[in-house]
């Protein structure tokens, strides 16, 4: 029992420490990328290609004035982005990173827990980080983070029926919710290549999600100026900060294992696959941002609504046909 | 039944999308604009009651200052203006130099409101490749007068300098490489794509009549359908004589100026290669004595060119008694110049006609009863400099 | 529509491989042509002595009233410039006191990195416009190119 438990801590800072760390750098990679695709080079000051550069933010987020606008109300001011983080971290502990390895004569599974409704518990808890969202742009008590904290919200309640019905051909195909399932189901061939609209679809919604280009109207700066998070300074706003990209994270990893075939590949650890497919949709996300431009909120409203829902649904009517044709039937 | 109040949203003269220091004052209804007041006057120095205690000659750097994205088109502006006043025949290098820099700073204040559209709907990258290109052009002006943005090169009855040496290589070298650029760079990353044609078809739209009947001038016009150019209708420094075409849109939208501004800017290369063609030698200051600043070789050695030198750096010229009204096409519209002198060695009025003070007016037009993001698309397209609007 | 939607992202991973437009100041710095409208410095003749001759013409043309001078007679009885002073901070850097000038005496160098910490030091005068004397190596000086295209001494200002 002990072994257990202490197994499970172990895995847990483990796997927390490496996701901080990667999205630290994921923060890096997305400026350096910027910047090489706009034929600059990004940070390259502060130490050599910019490394310490997450560093040298993180130092100056902790050591900036914390500041709490007056007629805030308190309390839910600072619970808010806490509320936008722990749904974030939460998500990661069924997203498996590696199937079973033998460490030091042990089998350990490189993921936290292989619960059998795992599709269903990410949905559920990342619902749960869209009220870190309204709560942030009501309580500072201003007009712009009003009006951007419940355009993020409608937002974000919108693309997540897209996201979990494009889902809902996976599960049919791998007829299981569970996360280790779903990769052991793709053995003959990765869900991306049957499930193609799907995954599209997925992909806009997740991005719709994480409110990023083509969808950050909300938090645009020609806009209103910063969206829900313009009252928060110093470490509030590095939470938020944080939940973005963890977000970013768990949603590139959701993706590599329902589509990409999770941990499958030649030659190269598994754990190897798993990351590369992960920094490969993580790089995507950052290439869009670079290209393409913003829409207009009511163009995003009816895009989710009127576009991406009913291709969603249709995928699902036409999931049997092509799960006949793949020989899954 | 609790009573709605519409909300009234500051622009204020700091947003990273006004586009220097304007002021919006919005009233709102929800996502739409009922009202908008535009505020102007942050950028005001007062340059044209400067001009009544300077010289014609030292005013010349201050009008670089009104539109500073396009720097040479004041100059040119101002220049023909002294020069219609006096009377004054610049010769022909000087003619075509003037034409060809005018063209490529076209080039260059287009490429400016291409990257900062883009910039404004989102596309970051545009920004990048346009301010590329740019830097090339602004180079060949470095190396022409000395200054990349302000750049005073344009001196009543001519150029300031002649034109340096390797200055055609370079051009001839830019105007291979930019319609390449436009198409694989510009073109294919902005026009097609489906996100931008909803972000501007259908937006900011206003009709030929409007359009006249407020005054606008330059792409906006001409986006509206009017084919109205004044390098056409009333032509100077000889355009008369260079081919080139006149870009006119179909319905007025935010798409239309772009692809106006799109057209204009392959039509001011075809001018700089006409331009470039036909470049004759001869002098490039024309040889009135009383205006123009002799060659300093003679002025160290023959005693008349340092008398005159003398004269007309300390005292300057005196024009005849009189009023001119001198304009231009500038890339945001008709840039004009009105001159009132009583006879003196300083003008008595000196009014800056700019095209965006004008332009600017139709903004609450185009977008009363639109939505907030409209409003970034109509200003981007509109394309307007705050120093020219204040002064 | 999709194709549009590909070959913006086509457009954008081509340039990730392209070479750089950055130029990495201060370690690099842009070129300049020999006609850079930048710091002025007043030339000497052959024989070390000042070209200047207080004319006036400089201070007389300048937009922005930045030139103040004295003219004043030297010991050899030739009319010179007794103090000469250019309030960097109000030239509008345009030229037109090299313009005006008869003798040559005015130009203006490649120099540009005029930064202080105070109003004052934007002042200069005569010592830190003139060049040094022909063979004289003790002043600190900057390399600038000059009109010509030749590389020239002018005199370093710290403040």
């Amino acid at each position: 029992m002990t072994e257990f438990v202490m197994i499970m801590l172990v895995k847990m800072f483990v796997i927390f420490g490496a996701v901080m760390l990667t999205m630290t750098y994921i923060t890096l990679a997305e400026r350096k990328i910027l910047g090489y695709m706009q034929i600059r080079p990004g940070p390259n000051r502060v130490g050599p290609w910019g490394l310490l550069q997450p560093i040298a933010d993180g130092i100056k987020l902790f050591l900036k004035e914390d500041i709490i606008p007056d007629k805030a109300s308190k309390v839910v001011f600072v619970i808010a982005p806490a509320m936008a983080l722990i749904p974030a971290v939460m998500t990661l502990a069924v997203i498996p990173f590696g199937p079973a390895v033998t460490i030091m004569g042990r089998q350990v599974d490189i993921y936290m827990a292989d619960v059998n409704i795992g599709i269903l518990y990410i949905f559920a808890v990342s619902s749960i980080g869209v009220y870190g969202i309204v709560l942030a742009g009501w309580s500072s008590a201003s007009k712009y983070s009003l009006l951007g904290g419940l355009r993020s919200s409608a937002q974000m309640i919108s693309y997540e029926l897209s996201m979990g019905f494009a889902l809902v051909g996976v599960i049919m195909m791998s007829q299981s919710l569970s996360m280790v399932k779903i990769i052991e189901a793709q053995k003959g061939v990765w869900f991306i290549v049957p499930q193609f609209f799907g995954f599209i679809i997925y992909i806009t919604a997740a991005i719709a999600e994480l409110n990023r280009t083509p969808f950050d109207l909300p938090e645009g700066e020609s806009e209103l100026v910063a969206g829900y998070f313009t009252e928060y300074s110093s470490m509030k706003y590095a939470m938020f900060m944080l939940g973005e990209y963890i977000n970013i994270i768990s949603v590139s990893g959701i993706v590599t294992t329902l589509y990409l075939g999770g941990w499958s590949g030649p030659i190269l650890p598994p754990l190897a696959w798993f990351m590369i497919k992960l920094l490969a949709v993580v790089f995507f996300m950052i290439w869009v941002r670079a290209t393409y431009p913003r829409f207009r909120y009511d163009q995003l409203m009816t895009f989710g609504w009127k576009v991406l829902l009913p291709a969603s649904i249709a995928n699902i009517l036409f999931t049997p046909l092509l799960m006949w044709f793949f020989g899954y039937l | 039944m609790a009573e709605t109040k519409n909300m009234i949203l500051n622009m204020g003269p700091q947003h990273p999308s006004t586009h220097g220091v304007l002021r919006l004052i919005l009233e709102l209804d929800g996502e739409t604009v009922v009202k908008l007041t535009p505020e102007i006057g942050y950028l005001h120095r007062g340059v044209e009651k400067l001009g009544e205690n300077l010289t014609y000659h030292q005013f010349i750097p201050l009008t670089d200052r009104e539109d500073y994205i396009a720097s040479l088109s004041n100059n040119l502006a101002y220049c023909m203006t002294v020069e219609k006043l006096l009377g004054l025949e610049v010769p022909p290098r000087a003619m075509v130099a003037r034409v060809l820099l005018t063209e490529l700073q076209r080039i260059a204040s287009h490429l400016i409101w291409l990257g900062t559209f883009g910039l404004d709907i989102g596309a970051m990258s545009l920004f990048f490749y346009c301010m590329r290109e740019r830097e090339q052009i602004l180079d060949m002006f470095e190396a022409c007068a000395g200054a990349r943005l302000t750049i005073n090169y344009f001196a009543i009855g001519g150029l300031r300098h002649d034109l340096p040496e390797g200055f055609e290589t370079r051009v001839r070298d830019f105007i291979k490489i930019f319609p390449e650029r436009m198409k694989n760079d510009y073109e294919r990353i902005f026009q097609d794509n489906k996100i931008v044609r909803m972000r501007t078809e259908g937006v900011g739209i206003i009709s030929k009549e409007d359009a006249i009947d407020l005054g606008l001038s330059g792409p906006l016009l001409r986006a509206c359908g009017v084919p109205w150019d004044i390098r056409k209708s009333n032509p100077y420094c000889g355009y008369e004589t260079y081919d080139f075409d006149i870009a006119t849109g179909k319905v007025g939208d935010v798409f239309d100026r772009y692809l106006v501004r799109m057209e204009e800017m392959r039509q001011s290369l075809k001018i700089v290669q006409q331009a470039l063609d036909r470049l004759p030698g001869g002098a490039h200051l024309a040889d009135d004595p009383k205006v123009c600043l002799p060659p300093k070789q003679k002025v160290m050695t023959e005693m008349e060119a340092l008398i005159h030198h003398f004269k007309i750096v300390s005292e300057g010229f005196e024009p005849p008694v009189g009023e001119v009204y001198h304009s231009i096409e500038t890339p945001r519209g008709e840039l004009g110049f009105y001159i009132v002198s009583d006879g003196s060695n300083k003008p008595y009025r000196l009014r800056f006609r700019p095209p965006s003070f004008v332009n600017l007016e139709s903004l609450a037009k185009m977008s009363e009863g639109k939505l907030i993001g409209d409003l970034i698309a109509i200003i981007g397209a509109l394309d307007p400099v705050m120093g020219e609007v204040d002064r | 529509m999709i194709k549009a939607l590909a070959e913006g992202l086509s457009v954008t991973l081509k340039h990730m491989f392209k070479k750089r437009a950055t130029v990495q100041y201060p370690e690099q710095r842009r070129e300049y042509s020999p006609r850079f409208r930048g710091k002025h410095k007043l030339n000497r003749h052959e024989d070390g002595s000042e070209k200047c001759v207080g004319c006036y013409l400089c201070a007389v043309v300048c937009p922005a009233n930045a030139i103040h001078l004295q003219a004043g007679e030297n010991e050899q009885g030739k009319r010179y410039a007794e103090w000469y002073k250019i309030e960097m901070a109000r030239c509008i850097y345009c030229g037109f006191c090299v313009d005006a000038c008869p003798v040559e005496a005015l130009d203006m160098t490649g120099f540009y990195e005029m930064s202080c910490y105070s109003r004052d030091g934007l002042v200069y005068e005569k010592k830190d416009l003139l060049v040094p004397m022909p063979g004289d190596i003790t002043q600190k000086h900057e390399v600038v190119i000059s009109k010509e295209g030749e590389p020239v001494l002018t005199p370093t200002v710290s403040r």
